[in-house]
């Protein structure tokens, strides 16, 4: 960890670059297990969705589980504000059997 | 009362005659003019398969209507129209006017900070360029 933290260090202050992405010195040394997590951004934030449409079920899609539940903001990077609306329009959709409650396995 | 705004979708079963269905669409527009309401947008979507099973079917055909309408009452009167006609196996109505007054005054404040951000780019752009030379 030491490591990790004599690196950061090192770097100017606004060196890095606001996406995250691999820092300068590599992520990996000398067998310690540490990685760079990417900063996951809002999909909704950067497309500046204000409606998110619950018949566009093609658009809902990629924030279910397999089986039908709704990934967690922490999977998805998805913002609060967008989150709330996205359950909503998921759970209209489920209502209309546009989407699952339940997929069978 | 204020205007307001509906979608209200309905499935029917996929082997009602569509001769069947326009009727029923008909019988509803019929409902919708008479209170002096409107119908904005009328889609069939035809059949679709259906997320899980409803009344054993797996698929169902599926017709949207957006309303505008200053009565809540007509939203009553066309659920119940749809519950008891058989053909008709899951119908949804939602209010869809503050979600859009939602999204246009999120769309104007957006047009506004656009319009405002040139007048003071100068701490934001350069440490961002800063950061993009190192």
């Amino acid at each position: 960890m030491a490591e990790e933290n004599s690196h950061q260090a090192l770097a100017p202050p606004s060196g890095r670059p606001p996406g995250g992405g691999p820092r300068p010195g590599g992520p990996h040394k000398r067998g310690k297990r540490s990685y760079v997590r990417k900063k996951k951004v809002c999909r909704f934030c950067v497309e500046k969705v204000d409606l998110i449409d619950y018949k566009k079920t093609e658009m809902l899609q990629p924030f279910l589980q397999e089986r039908g539940k709704i990934l967690p903001r922490r999977m998805t990077g998805t913002c609060a504000r967008h989150q709330r609306w996205l359950t909503v329009a998921i759970k209209r959709a489920q209502n209309i059997a546009l989407l699952p409650f339940a997929a069978p396995i | 009362m204020e205007e307001r705004l509906y979608d209200l979708i309905f499935i029917c079963r996929p082997d009602t005659p569509e001769a069947e269905i326009d009727k029923l669409i008909a019988t509803l527009e019929h409902a919708v003019a008479e209170r002096g309401a409107k119908v904005e947008k009328l889609e069939k979507w035809g059949t679709r398969k259906l997320a899980y099973r409803v009344s054993k079917l797996r698929e169902g055909f599926y017709v949207y209507l957006a309303l505008r309408s200053t009565q809540g009452e007509l939203i009553r009167e066309l659920e119940r129209r749809l519950k008891v006609t058989d053909a008709v196996i899951k119908y949804l109505t939602v209010r869809l006017d503050e979600d859009i007054k939602r999204q246009q005054k999120l769309g104007r404040r957006r047009e506004r900070r656009a319009a405002r951000r040139p007048r003071k780019p100068a701490a934001a752009g350069s440490s961002e360029q800063a950061a993009a030379a190192v």
